[in-house]
């Protein structure tokens, strides 16, 4: 435990601006954890008599068209927009890993064909390629979810896979399949373990975009479907107005730049300090510059 | 070679996520309601009219032939063709993307040379806190503050109606100079940010250090030394972010108003349009592929080191 103090102790001071960014991303997990106590009104009730106000003393941030507290409902957005960026980030990034170790190991005919899919997955700008998805099979949380993460597999897939390709060559590697073990045994004991630190690292890189995916998504009308209330939502209601509330604009769209901020610079030192190899080899790896 | 594979593979995949998944295409054009009120009959006539009825793959095969010989088939809901779509809506969007990566270059590369140049000095710094702020902002709501900015400071509104270059081009850049800024300054950090670390890379090689000991000036040396070299990986990420132009254009056109192609998309997806949004997800994607394999291509030219076979 002590050790894992001094650990994160050191960090900090190696990196101030990612571990106030983490600090801050932390905040917001745990603002977005205790919402139901927090948040100062029920962010789904409507007030008729508290209709477009301003920011007063009643509700800090005003409230919207139908008389909505647009503080709890950027409290409860939190909620929504993390819950999906976390799930939608573990499940893309877990998926493509684990294809990627796959490919990397197993190489040949099956890393072939599957960087052909990863390719073609990577030639749809990614918001598009989740509307069409979130379209096809319903607006909904899953379904968002779904999308986000579908987006999110080949920068597992390829990062991975470039990992795996260069573990299965050293010698204890070897020795293993030397020694007869399957090639599943070999994958799961001893090159996954190796993938960790690249896994993190990209996982708290994408939680950024995935956080902007879904905003945009709900700004759109096609994210999680309202009254819930998402960041993206509140901003997608704003401008329904004729001349739009500044407080509606502007609140939601404070709260998602602060939190990509937040996780971006988290993500950042991450990155520095687990895997420095990556920095900018890592861009041009996430840009499939290499292919051709 | 592998892009047209690619390509092939992006229209399936369309195809596949776009017909397979949702079941039945009726209940996702009509919504459940609609289709529930209509007879049996009737539904069978739309299907048939749609061309709807037949085997998938004679469908995807057709889709293919159709797209092929130009038909782009048309809108459910509206009527017009999803061509009549393309041309007129299409120029706004390009125009924004075009000027979108004039900005960000024109922003980008001289922020990030400027950073290289003294790394760790105060412009550095502020550079570096800029870019990383313009990186976390997202473009459509950075719109939104600006259309309303303009609204209630200057009652200004920026044009609604499509005007294109050649009927006016004043009204028309009024369109296009918000969207295109706006997408333009979140590239332009991830390209300062790129030729700041790919420059100081190529700072420390030898032939920099030789250039500076036979006593050349220092922008020199970095202008028409390091620069070239450095430039590589910057183009390839100002190709990928094409994506994020593609993609976020989508959401910046629908926060300034700007009839795009963008718009169109979202209200097609918003209606179920499938004819529409399948043939122009397949046009952003062809979009994307495209550049990209051009940003590969000018490696060739521009290193001489890389041949391709």
């Amino acid at each position: 435990m002590r050790a894992v103090l001094w650990e994160i102790v050191r960090f900090a001071r190696r990196n101030r601006l990612a571990a106030a960014g983490g600090l801050v991303g932390f905040a917001i997990i745990l603002v977005a954890l205790t919402a139901p106590w927090l948040a100062p009104r029920d962010p789904l009730k409507a007030d008729f008599r508290r209709m477009n106000k301003p920011p007063d003393a009643q509700s800090l941030l005003g409230t919207d068209q139908v008389g909505r507290d647009t503080l709890s409902r950027v409290i409860y957005g939190a909620r929504t927009s993390l819950f999906v960026a976390f799930s939608a980030v573990i499940l893309g990034t877990t998926v493509g890993s684990l294809w990627g170790v796959a490919c990397g190991y197993l190489r040949g005919r099956f890393d072939l064909y599957s960087q052909r899919i990863m390719e073609i997955l990577q030639s749809f700008p990614d918001l598009i390629l989740a509307m069409a998805i979130s379209m096809a099979i319903g607006t909904g949380l899953p379904a968002v979810i779904f999308a986000i993460a579908i987006t999110r597999i080949p920068f597992g897939g390829r990062v991975i896979r470039s990992v795996a390709l260069s573990v299965r060559e050293m010698p204890y590697v070897e020795a293993g399949r030397a020694s007869g073990a399957s090639a599943l045994r070999i994958m799961a004991l001893h090159v996954l373990p190796q993938c960790v630190a690249p896994y993190l690292v990209l996982a708290t890189t994408h939680l950024g975009v995935a956080i902007v995916i879904e905003a945009a998504l709900g700004f759109l009308g096609v994210g999680v479907p309202p009254p819930t209330p998402t960041w993206g939502n509140m901003l997608a209601d704003s401008i329904t107005a004729l001349v739009p509330p500044w407080w509606l604009a502007f609140f939601p769209g404070l709260a998602i730049t602060i939190t990509v901020l937040a996780f971006n610079l988290f993500g950042d030192g991450i990155r520095d300090t687990l895997d420095p190899r990556l920095s900018p080899a890592f861009l041009r790896l996430m840009t499939g510059g290499r292919r051709a | 070679m592998y892009a047209a594979v690619t390509l092939l593979g992006v229209s399936l995949s369309i195809f596949v996520i776009l017909r397979i998944l949702p079941g039945d295409p009726l209940v996702a054009i009509l919504g459940v309601e609609g289709h529930a009120r209509m007879t049996p009959a009737d539904r069978v006539r739309i299907m048939a009219d749609l061309g709807l009825s037949d085997p998938l793959p004679v469908q995807y095969v057709r889709w293919l032939g159709d797209i092929a010989a130009g038909r782009l088939g048309k809108s459910f809901f509206r009527g017009d063709t999803v061509a009549e779509l393309i041309t007129h809506r299409g120029p706004i969007s390009a125009e924004i993307g075009v000027l979108a990566l004039f900005v960000s270059w024109i922003v980008g590369l001289p922020v990030g040379i400027l950073s290289a140049f003294k790394p760790n000095s105060v412009p550095d710094g502020l550079a570096r806190m800029l870019s990383i702020l313009f990186i976390a902002i997202p473009g459509f709501w950075l719109g939104m503050l600006i259309v309303l900015a303009l609204l209630f400071w200057f009652g200004y509104k920026s044009p609604f109606i499509i005007v294109h270059v050649w009927e006016d081009p004043w009204t028309n850049f009024q369109m296009v100079v918000g969207p295109g800024v706006v997408l333009g300054l979140a590239q332009g950090a991830y390209i300062a940010r790129m030729s700041r670390s790919c420059l100081l890379e190529v700072i420390s090689e030898d032939f920099v250090r030789t250039a500076r000991a036979k006593g050349l000036r220092e922008g020199l040396v970095v202008m028409r030394h390091a620069l070239p070299n450095a430039l590589l990986p910057v183009i390839t990420i100002s190709g990928v972010l094409l994506g994020f132009v593609l993609g976020g254009s989508v959401a910046v056109e629908q926060a300034f108003g700007v009839p795009g192609l963008g718009r169109a998309l979202v209200i097609a997806v918003i209606e179920r349009d499938i004819i529409v949004v399948q043939n122009l997800v397949l046009l952003y994607a062809v979009i994307f592929v495209v550049v990209n394999v051009l940003v590969d291509l000018s490696y060739a030219w521009l290193d001489p080191r890389i041949r391709y076979s």
